[in-house]
């Protein structure tokens, strides 16, 4: 099992950890250039801890809070087991060696969720994924890869569906497009047993699964697969993740967020609602078993 | 109050717009009939949308730009209407407890649902009758998805989800009577909704048209803007500029009149900071919100 932390990954803590001490720099009046010459360092280098940049030693955290007056004993002490939190690993480095870079932020915030919305045109989301489906896709991604570097991945992307049962699990709304349901990935025994796995999931208190017919013609998010995570801290905005083939991008200015938001809204409101997926399910497995009836020997 | 942004990425920012798509709806492959659904026209976000300044006002993150800009200027002018919108949700949590708990209600009907928030309806009331069945009714498709996806019962009890008008009460009737059993005593709940409407006398016909389908023994509850405060009275004004709907004040002897015919539940029209108060609710002032609950005899 993952041991899931209070909320998350470091990448979030380290977020949590900038906006705060941001907001005490903001309220005590002192510019990033004077704050950075108390600790030594640059006016960007206070910049890029506030952003959630870079990691943080804890001397230069209490410097800061010296400087930005906070007195209360307590307040230090949380803050700086946030700062020890924040330079703590992951639960994935383990799977280091098959994860790229940009992809380990996302599992950070994923792991901080409380929400998760997502809209899939090719493949199942990841943290719907059977066992089989996971390789069979993974095989496409990386399709020289040696059997177990195929075996690590897999078993990395299981790992991360622990998470949907755990303590802290978020939520998980996603729209998925009729191709993906039908797309014959690892072929028809694999998707077979997949959408049996989401039927079984529509009853899971934390996945919340709409379809898209081919039926609707062209719809609001044309632009591809996409992903809005939303976490339980006042001080985050919500971060939209779209991946691509070597590298992703996380956008969370507010007039993205907006855009992406919208969008997502209405392939919620345009999709078969909820609770018809089940139905919606078992009509695309009586169709793949028919598919093999017609299959001549 | 916005959540900044503040995961600055190194990626670029995607410029695409969504706004401009339009959806149709061609033949069908999966749905036998294709819902008569069109995102695009339904969410507008360009408009402020009640329930979507509210869910600002309570600190939600599922508002747009027009409507952060219309809760801004309110809580510029009126700083204290954040607080009066989640003293009032406070409220509502404790008439839904009261009545779930004390009067034994087993069946609500909510109009004017608005975006998920702590303390939901159904949440409050399966937390002390697990089998209660909660309609929620609303006419913002937004609303209605994420309901339909979030609000969503324990397994003993049942929610359901109606796309109805408040001025259209016969289909509210019809459709909830899918789910509630009329012959039983319901809790109708009108909370924040009656504001929207602006003669007493039409909000009376749709009080009555409502409650006089329900037996003996069932609830009517409701809170609502009063005019008691002046500063309560320019937010309605700055509401009024640009939002949709339109929200009228009351006082809260017109708001009384709304329960002729019905038991007013001790202690009648109140401040909702006074209305069977817990002792957060009881520190705070008398505010220009006003709310009661009746027993129909």
């Amino acid at each position: 099992m993952i041991a899931r932390q209070d909320s998350g990954g470091s990448t979030v803590r380290r977020l949590q950890l900038g906006a705060q001490l941001r907001a005490l720099r903001l309220a005590k009046g002192v510019s990033r250039e004077d704050a950075g010459y108390r600790i030594r360092a640059s006016e960007s280098k206070i910049s890029r801890m506030e952003l959630g940049r870079v990691s943080f030693k804890e001397r230069d955290i209490t410097d800061l809070l010296v400087m930005y007056g906070v007195e209360d004993p307590a307040e230090h002490e949380r803050l700086l087991a946030l700062t020890k939190q924040a330079n703590s690993p992951s639960w994935w480095h383990t799977y280091g060696e098959v994860l790229d870079n940009w992809f380990q932020q996302y599992l950070d915030l994923e792991q901080a969720a409380e929400l998760i919305r997502t809209y899939e045109v090719q493949f199942v989301p990841g943290l719907l994924q059977t066992d089989a489906y996971a390789r069979a896709v993974i095989k496409l991604g990386h399709n020289t890869a040696s059997r177990s570097e195929i075996d690590r991945r897999t078993k990395l992307r299981m790992a991360r569906k622990e998470l949907l049962d755990g303590p802290q699990a978020p939520r998980l709304w996603a729209v998925l497009d009729e191709g993906v349901l039908r797309r014959l990935i690892g072929g028809r025994g694999v998707l077979r047993e997949q959408v049996e796995s989401l039927l079984q999931a529509c009853d899971h208190p934390n996945i919340r699964l709409q379809v898209m017919p081919f039926a609707s013609g062209g719809h609001a998010a044309a632009g591809g697969a996409f992903s809005i995570l939303r976490f339980p801290h006042v001080e985050l905005s919500d971060v939209v993740y779209i991946e691509h083939l070597t590298s992703a991008i996380y956008l969370d200015k507010q007039d993205d967020v907006d855009h992406y938001a919208a969008a997502i809204g209405r392939l919620f409101i345009e999709a078969e609602a909820p609770a018809r997926t089940p139905e919606i399910l078992r009509g695309i497995l009586a169709d793949l078993d028919a598919m093999e009836d017609e299959k001549p020997d | 109050m916005a959540p900044r942004p503040i995961m600055s990425m190194l990626a670029p920012k995607i410029s695409e717009s969504t706004e401009d798509l339009r959806t149709t709806r061609k033949g069908a492959l999966v749905t036998e009939e294709p819902a008569a659904n069109d995102g695009a026209q339904k969410l507008d976000t360009n408009v402020p949308q009640t329930a979507r300044i509210w869910n600002y006002l309570l600190g939600g993150k599922d508002n747009f730009a027009a409507d952060r800009a219309v809760g801004d200027q309110i809580i510029e002018n009126v700083p204290h209407l954040a607080e009066y919108a989640r003293l009032s949700r406070k409220y509502l949590a404790r008439a839904v407890r009261y009545l779930a708990e004390e009067a034994g209600i087993r069946q609500f009907l909510d109009i004017g649902t608005g975006l998920p928030t702590a303390d939901n309806t159904h949440e409050v009331a399966q937390r002390y009758a697990p089998a209660a069945k909660i309609v929620y009714v609303d006419n913002d498709p937004l609303v209605l998805a994420y309901a339909q996806a979030l609000l969503t019962s324990s397994p003993e009890g049942a929610t359901d989800y109606v796309d109805a008008d408040l001025y259209d009460p016969a289909t509210i009737l019809q459709e909830a009577g899918k789910t509630l059993d009329f012959d039983q005593p319901v809790a109708l709940m009108l909370m924040g909704v009656l504001g929207h409407v602006e003669s007493d006398e039409q909000a009376k016909s749709i009080i009555h048209q409502l409650i006089d389908r329900l037996p003996s023994g069932s609830y009517f509850a409701m809170y609502d803007g009063a005019d008691t405060e002046p500063s309560v009275v320019e937010a309605a004004r700055i509401w009024n500029l640009s939002a949709e709907p339109k929200y009228h004040l009351r006082s809260p002897e017109r708001i009384e009149a709304f329960f002729d015919g019905l038991e007013l539940v001790e202690p009648g029209v109140v401040s909702v900071t006074r209305w069977r108060p817990d002792a957060e609710a009881a520190a705070q002032p008398v505010i220009a919100q006003y709310c009661a609950v009746g027993r129909k005899p």
